[in-house]
C-alpha cells in the first residue's frame, strides 16, 4: 500500500496537487443526492413490503420491534462524465507573468472536477481517448495520464464522438472557434442525447486588449497576422465583438440545454470550479 | 584643415553632410516606429474588426533627437576633428627658437620645454632643421647656440637644458645669431622669460625678426616669476619683502621658512595689491625658532629669485656681558649684569665672562657694565675686536665717573651730575626723542622714563654728532663713536635702577636690540678674502653642488654666472649671496614690437578626437538599440533594459581600467616580501643557491610548519626562502642554514646584516648536516663544519657551548633528553653565556644533525629521507625538537622561568 501511495504521489505533477486543494475547498459545499436509491450510505428504514428483497431486511433493526424494516441507502447512481480541454497553441498564453497560462487554468479545473467526480463515485473519462469510463483511483490514473499524453492533433474544439446516452460532457477551453463549428458540434451531441457543460476560460486580456500603439498581432495557430496602426482606438470595437461571440456561445448553450460559464484566469480556480461543479451537481439532482 | 580656434577639421569637406540632418530629421518623423510583434490567441476576432485610422504611431521626439545625435557624431568624427592643432610653420629654412633660460623662465619651465618641443616637432613633421638659441648668461658659446641641427638632436638638447638661477646676456645671445650667418629662417620664435631685459633683448627681437615671422612665448602675466628680497635683520621678526614684475590683479604669495634640515617652520602669507608689485612676508617666530630657518621661499615658485638663504648675519647675535661668570644670585636687583641679562635675553644669545674668555668665541656685542679703567690687557683685546667690527657697549656709574679711561666714545668730565637731588633745584630728566640721525631713532620715549644721574661728556666739536640720545635738557645720554668698522658706545648713566629708572623700561630692552642690531653679526666675517662657493642654488631654487662656472665671491660681487646664489665661505662661517636684490627691480615685457606674433605657453596637447566621437556614437547606438527592443517589448521589461544598460556601461572602465594597469616594480616585489614575512609568523631558511638542499629545507620547514599548526598555538604560514644578500631578515624569530659545499661566502655588506640581525635578538640555527659523515680529522670537523668555520669567521658568534641537560630547548614544549635530526650523533651546541636583553635566546643554535631532511615530507605526507640509525621514534624525536626550537625562538626563557612556579605556588598557599 505504502509503496503504491508513493508511487501515486510521484507521478502525481504539481499541478495535481493544487487541483487536489482546489477540489477539496469545494467539496465541502456540495451535498448528497438526499433520495432514495441504490448506494452505500444509511438512507432510512422503510417498513418491510411485500415485494422487497430479503436480503434488504435489517434484521438487527428488525429484532428491535415487532416490525420488519427494510435499510434503504442513499441513490448513488454513477454517471458518466467524459471530460475534455482545449491543448492548442491559442491556450498556452498569458498576458501578463503573474497570471498563469489558459491551457494551465484548463487543466486545474479538469483534474479537479474529477477528482471531484470520482469522490463522487462518478465514472469519468477523457473525450477522444477512446477508453472506457471508469471510476476510483484507476479513473485518476487514467486520467493523469492523458492529460499528460500530448494530443495528437490539437484542436479549438473537440471532435465528436459518438457518446453513449444520457452521459454529461464537460468542455473547458477558450471557445474562440466560429460560432458556427461550435454550434454544429453542439448540435450532434445533443443529437445524441448528451448533456453538456461549456466553460470558456480567457485571459483578461482577451477581454479587454490592454495594448497601445502600433503592434503587430501574431496568430498561434498559424492565423494571419494583423498589424493594427493604432490599438487604443480599436479597443472598445473588439470588446463589443467578444461579448457578442461570448453572448453566442450563450446562446447556442442555452437552445442545447446545456450549460455556460466564462472563467477568467486572473480569478482564482475555485470559483470556476464551483460554478461547474454546481452545474454538474444540478444537473444530477434532477 | 579648417581652424576654430583650438578645434580644427582634418577633413572639413565632410562637414556638409551635416545638412543632411534635418532630412533625417523628417524622415524619423515620418517613419512609424518598428511595431511591437505580439502573440494574441484571440486574432479571429481581431481580424473581424476593420481598421478605423491608419495613422502610425509617431517615434518619440527625443528617440529622433538620439538618433540625430548619434548621426550628427559620425559625421563630425569622420570629418576628423583635432583639439589644439599644431600650426604650421610659416616659410621655410631652419627654424630658430630663442629661448631664455634665466632665472625668471623657472616657474613652469615645463611649459616652456612643451613650446619648445611642440616647436621642434612642428619643425620635424615640415622636415626642417632647427637652430636653438639660450639667453642666459655666463653661457660659453657653444652652448649659447646649437647651431643648425636637426631636429632630434634639437630635442636632446631640449631635454638637458635648465634654467640658471642668473640673468641673460642678451647681446651675447644675438651675436652668436650673427655668426650662424642664415641667410633666412622662415619661421622664428621667442620663448621669453616674462621680464625685460633691456636694449640686448630688444636686439634679438630685432635679430630674430628679420630672419623670419617671430612668434613671441610670453607668460600670462600671473606667471612672471616673483622674486622674494632678504629681510632686513634689523627687526626682531623676519620681514620678507615679495616682488613681482609686474602688477596687475590682486594676488597672494605664500612664503615658507625652513630650516636646515628641510623642516617647514613657518608658512605666512601676504596679499600683492590690485596695483602693488611689493608686499612683505612678515614671521613673527620665538627666536629659538627664528635661528634655525635658513631658507625662506615662495610656495610653488621654483626659481632661484624666490628663494632667500639666511646665514649668520640674520641669526641672534651672541652677546657678551662682561663680568663674573656667577651670578650673586642672592641679590639680583642689586646687580647691573642681571638687568642687562634680562633684558638682552629676548633677542640675544648671552655669554659672561672676563674679556679674554669673552673674545674666544665670536661676538657680535660686549656690554660692559660700570667699570673703572680697563686693564691694558682687556683693553689691548677689545680695541682689534672694536676695529673688526664690534660693538662696545658701555654703561656709566659710580666707577666710571671717578676713573678715567679713554675707551669711550666721547671725553668725560670727572665726577658725576646729579639731578633732583636733596640739594637741587632741578628735577629728573626725561628723555628727549631720538634724532633721526641716531640708531635709535623711530623708538617711542615713555614719559616717565627719567634719569637722575648721568656723567658728563666734555663739550666738543665732535660731540653733537656722536650723541645718539639726549635728555631734554640736552645733555648726551647715549653717545657712540665709529672705531673702524665697530662702534664705541657709552650710556652716561647706571645699568641699575641707582641713578636712572631707564633700566627698568621697555625702551631700554629696544634700545638694547638697536645696538645689537647695529653690529655687523659675527664680527670679522665680513673680510675682503675670497669665500668660496660652499653650496649654491640651481635655476630651480634647489641646493646643489656648485657649477664649475662659480668662483669664489670677492667683497660684495655680483649674483652671476661666476657667483651664482648660494652659501659662501667655510663651513663655520657661512655667507648667503642671494638673487633677490639684484633682481628686485626687475620689470615685465609688456612692449614687443609691431610685427611679432604673440603667443602664450598654454597649448595643449594635439588631441585627435574622431576615436572619442565614434566610441560615444557607437555607445549611443548600443542605447538606442536597447531602447528600440525596449519599446517593441522584446525585452522582457524595462528594469531588464535597465541592468542591460548598467551592465554596458559598468563594463567600459573595466575595460579601460585593464589597458593602464602597470606590472608591479621592484618597490613593491619588496613590500611584498615584508608583507609576506610579517602578516603572519614564519619559519625562514637561508637560500644557499644548491637547489636540492634547498628544496629539502622549504620542505623540512613545511613539515615543521604542519606539526605546529597540529599541535601547538603557533600556526605559522609556509616558510619563506631568505637571501642574504637582498632579503630583510629582521621579520623572522628563526632563520634555519643548512651548510652546502657550494655554497657562496656572504658579501661583506650580507655579514653586517647577519650580525645586525643576530645583535638584534634573531637566532640562526646553523646546520652543518654532516654528523652521518665519516669524519677524517675529528678536530677539523665534517665539510659543513669546515664551511660553517670559513662562514662565521665574519660573523660576530658568541661562545658556544654543548648544549646543558637543563637547557631551556629540552622543555620549551616537549621533554626532550636529545636533539636528534636525520642523525642523532650530533652535539647540539648554544650560547654559553645568555645575553638578558635578548630573553635569553641563543642567538646561534649549532648542530649537524640534518633537521629539514628528517622534516622533510612529500606532497603525499611520506618522508623523503631515512633517518638514521632509524625508527618513526627517531623522526617524531625531531619534529619535537623542532617544536621546541621554535617555541625556544619565539618564547625565550618563559620555559626556564618555570622551575620557579612550585615555589610561587607555595607562596600562594599559605
Amino acid at each position: 500500500m505504502q509503496q503504491r501511495a508513493e508511487q501515486l504521489a510521484s507521478i502525481l505533477p504539481p499541478l495535481m496537487v493544487s487541483a487536489q486543494r482546489v477540489a477539496a475547498t469545494v467539496a465541502q459545499g456540495v451535498h448528497g443526492r438526499r433520495r432514495v436509491g441504490q448506494g452505500e450510505t444509511f438512507w432510512q428504514y422503510r417498513r418491510y413490503l411485500p415485494g422487497d428483497s430479503v436480503r434488504s431486511v435489517d434484521w438487527r433493526r428488525s429484532a428491535k420491534s415487532d416490525q420488519v424494516f427494510v435499510r434503504e441507502t442513499e441513490w448513488e447512481a454513477a454517471q458518466t462524465v467524459w471530460l475534455w480541454r482545449d491543448t492548442s497553441a491559442s491556450m498556452r498564453w498569458r498576458s501578463r507573468r503573474d497570471l498563469p497560462e489558459k491551457a494551465d487554468r484548463a487543466e486545474i479545473l479538469l483534474r479537479a472536477l474529477g477528482l471531484l467526480l470520482v469522490g463522487a463515485g462518478e465514472r469519468i473519462a477523457l473525450l477522444g481517448e477512446s477508453l472506457p469510463p471508469t471510476t476510483g483511483r484507476t479513473a485518476l490514473l487514467r486520467l493523469s495520464h492523458g492529460l499528460e499524453r500530448p494530443t495528437a492533433a490539437p484542436a479549438g474544439i473537440p471532435n465528436f464522438e459518438p457518446l453513449p446516452r444520457h452521459a454529461e460532457l464537460v468542455l473547458i477551453g477558450d471557445l474562440l472557434a466560429p460560432l458556427d463549428e461550435v454550434q454544429a458540434l453542439v448540435g450532434k451531441f445533443v443529437a445524441k442525447g448528451v448533456r453538456g457543460h461549456l466553460l470558456q476560460v480567457l485571459d483578461p486580456a482577451e477581454e479587454t486588449l490592454p495594448f497601445a500603439g502600433r503592434v503587430r498581432f501574431e496568430g498561434m495557430e498559424g492565423e494571419a497576422s494583423a498589424l493594427l496602426p493604432r490599438v487604443e482606438s480599436l479597443r472598445t470595437d473588439y470588446i463589443d465583438r467578444m461579448s457578442e461571440h461570448r453572448e453566442g456561445l450563450a446562446h447556442i448553450a442555452r437552445a442545447a440545454g446545456w450549460y455556460f460559464s466564462c472563467h477568467h484566469t486572473d480569478r482564482s480556480a475555485e470559483s470556476g470550479l464551483l460554478a461547474l461543479y454546481g452545474a454538474l451537481a444540478r444537473d444530477r439532482m434532477n | 584643415m579648417l581652424t576654430l580656434g583650438s578645434l580644427a577639421f582634418a577633413s572639413p569637406w565632410l562637414l556638409t553632410a551635416l545638412a543632411v540632418l534635418p532630412v533625417i530629421w523628417l524622415l524619423l518623423r515620418v517613419t512609424p516606429p518598428a511595431p511591437r510583434r505580439l502573440n494574441f490567441p484571440a486574432i479571429r476576432i481581431l481580424h473581424l474588426l476593420t481598421p478605423k485610422e491608419e495613422t502610425p504611431a509617431r517615434t518619440p521626439w527625443w528617440l529622433v533627437l538620439l538618433r540625430l545625435l548619434i548621426a550628427a557624431l559620425v559625421i563630425l568624427g569622420l570629418s576628423e576633428p583635432l583639439l589644439n592643432p599644431s600650426a604650421r610653420l610659416a616659410g621655410d629654412g631652419p627654424v630658430v627658437i630663442a629661448l631664455d633660460d634665466t632665472w625668471a623662465a623657472a616657474p613652469r619651465w615645463e611649459d616652456r620645454r612643451r613650446v619648445l618641443l611642440r616647436l621642434i616637432e612642428d619643425a620635424e613633421q615640415q622636415s626642417r632643421q632647427v637652430v636653438l638659441l639660450t639667453t642666459s648668461e655666463g653661457v660659453d658659446e657653444a652652448r649659447r647656440s646649437s647651431g643648425v641641427v636637426r631636429p632630434t638632436d634639437a630635442r636632446a638638447l631640449v631635454q638637458a637644458m635648465e634654467p640658471r638661477p642668473w640673468g641673460p646676456d642678451m647681446a651675447a645671445t644675438a651675436a652668436a645669431l650673427d655668426k650662424l650667418q642664415l641667410p633666412s629662417a622662415g619661421a622664428t620664435a621667442y620663448l621669453v622669460d616674462g621680464l625685460d631685459h633691456g636694449a640686448g633683448q630688444v636686439q634679438l627681437i630685432e635679430r630674430l625678426q628679420r630672419l623670419g615671422r617671430l612668434t613671441a612665448h610670453l607668460p600670462a602675466p600671473p606667471q612672471v616669476a616673483r622674486a622674494l628680497m632678504p629681510p632686513d635683520g634689523l627687526s626682531s621678526d623676519l620681514v620678507v619683502g615679495a616682488r613681482r614684475p609686474i602688477a596687475g590683479a590682486e594676488a597672494e604669495v605664500a612664503v615658507r621658512a625652513i630650516a636646515g634640515d628641510g623642516r617647514l617652520i613657518a608658512r605666512e602669507a601676504a596679499r600683492f595689491a590690485a596695483d602693488g608689485i611689493k608686499t612683505e612676508v612678515k614671521f613673527v617666530l620665538p627666536t629659538e625658532l627664528r635661528n634655525q630657518v635658513q631658507r625662506l621661499e615662495i610656495e610653488n615658485e621654483p626659481s632661484a629669485a624666490a628663494v632667500v638663504l639666511l646665514d649668520e648675519r640674520w641669526r641672534r647675535r651672541p652677546v657678551g656681558l662682561i663680568g663674573p661668570t656667577q651670578f650673586d644670585a642672592s641679590q639680583p636687583l642689586l646687580d647691573e649684569l642681571h638687568y642687562l641679562d634680562k633684558a638682552l635675553a629676548p633677542f640675544a644669545e648671552v655669554r659672561r665672562g672676563p674679556v679674554a674668555e669673552l673674545l674666544k668665541r665670536e661676538l657680535a656685542v660686549i656690554l660692559l657694565p660700570d667699570a673703572g679703567a680697563l686693564p691694558p690687557a682687556d683693553k689691548a683685546q677689545l680695541a682689534p675686536w672694536i676695529e673688526a667690527g664690534g660693538v662696545l657697549m658701555r654703561f656709566a656709574g659710580p666707577k666710571l665717573a671717578n676713573a678715567e679711561d679713554d675707551l669711550v666714545p666721547v671725553k668725560l668730565r670727572k665726577g658725576d651730575r646729579a639731578l633732583g637731588g636733596a640739594l637741587s633745584w632741578n628735577r629728573p630728566q626725561p628723555l628727549a626723542p631720538f634724532e633721526t640721525a641716531s640708531p635709535f631713532a623711530g623708538l617711542a620715549v615713555p614719559t616717565d622714563v627719567t634719569v637722575q644721574r648721568q656723567v658728563l661728556a666734555q663739550p666738543g666739536l665732535e660731540l653733537n654728532e656722536r650723541t645718539w640720545a639726549r635728555l631734554a635738557d640736552g645733555t648726551p645720554i647715549v653717545t657712540g663713536e665709529r672705531r673702524g668698522l665697530g662702534w664705541n658706545v657709552l650710556v652716561h648713566t647706571t645699568a641699575i635702577p641707582t641713578w636712572s629708572n631707564l633700566p627698568m623700561s621697555g625702551l631700554f630692552v629696544d634700545m638694547l636690540r638697536r645696538v645689537v642690531a647695529l653690529s655687523q653679526g659675527v664680527t670679522g666675517s665680513v673680510s675682503t678674502q675670497p669665500l668660496p662657493p660652499i653650496e649654491t642654488l640651481d635655476g630651480f631654487g634647489r641646493i646643489t653642488a656648485p657649477p664649475p662656472s662659480a668662483v669664489a665671491l670677492v667683497g660684495d660681487a655680483r649674483v652671476g654666472s661666476r657667483n651664482p646664489p648660494g652659501f659662501y665661505g667655510t663651513e663655520s662661517a657661512r655667507r648667503a649671496l642671494n638673487l633677490g636684490p639684484f633682481v628686485a627691480d626687475a620689470a615685465a615685457l609688456t612692449q614687443i614690437p609691431n610685427g611679432v606674433t604673440r603667443a602664450s605657453y598654454a597649448i595643449g596637447e594635439e588631441t585627435v578626437l574622431k576615436p572619442h566621437l565614434l566610441t560615444a556614437a557607437l555607445l549611443l547606438l548600443l542605447i538606442d538599440i536597447v531602447i528600440g527592443l525596449v519599446l517593441r517589448g522584446l525585452m522582457p521589461g524595462r528594469v531588464a533594459a535597465a541592468r542591460a544598460a548598467i551592465a554596458l556601461l559598468a563594463l567600459l572602465p573595466i575595460a579601460a581600467e585593464a589597458q593602464t594597469r602597470n606590472p608591479p616594480s621592484r618597490a613593491n616585489a619588496v613590500d611584498a616580501f615584508a608583507l609576506e614575512g610579517t602578516l603572519n609568523v614564519r619559519l625562514a631558511y637561508v637560500i644557499t643557491g644548491d637547489a636540492r638542499t634547498d628544496e629539502t629545507s622549504r620542505l623540512g620547514l613545511e613539515g615543521l610548519t604542519h606539526i605546529l599548526q597540529r599541535r601547538t598555538a603557533i600556526e605559522p604560514d609556509g616558510p619563506l626562502g631568505v637571501d642574504v644578500e637582498a632579503d630583510e631578515l629582521a621579520f623572522f624569530a628563526l632563520i634555519y642554514w643548512p651548510m652546502t659545499q657550494s655554497q657562496a661566502m656572504p658579501s661583506p655588506s650580507a655579514m653586517q646584516r647577519l650580525n645586525t640581525y643576530l645583535k638584534n635578538s634573531g637566532t640562526i640555527v646553523f646546520d652543518t648536516r654532516d654528523a652521518g659523515e665519516i669524519v677524517v680529522d675529528p678536530f677539523a670537523g665534517g665539510p659543513g663544519a669546515q664551511k660553517l668555520r670559513e662562514i662565521a669567521r665574519g660573523l660576530s658568534i658568541p661562545a658556544l657551548v654543548p648544549a646543558p641537560p637543563e637547557h631551556v630547548l629540552t622543555k620549551a614544549f616537549y621533554l626532550l633528553n636529545d636533539f636528534p635530526g636525520r642523525f642523532a650523533s650530533g652535539q647540539l651546541w648554544v650560547e654559553a653565556t645568555r645575553a638578558q636583553g635578548e630573553d635569553e635566546v641563543s642567538s646561534v643554535i649549532l648542530g649537524s644533525n640534518d633537521w629539514a631532511g628528517a622534516w622533510a615530507s612529500d606532497a603525499g605526507g611520506r618522508a623523503l629521507y631515512a633517518v638514521v640509525p632509524g625508527g618513526e621514534i627517531q623522526r617524531e624525536m625531531a619534529f619535537r625538537f623542532g617544536v621546541n626550537l621554535v617555541m625556544y625562538a619565539l618564547t625565550g626563557n618563559y620555559k626556564a622561568d618555570q622551575v620557579h612556579v612550585p615555589a610561587i605556588l607555595e607562596r600562594f598557599g599559605q
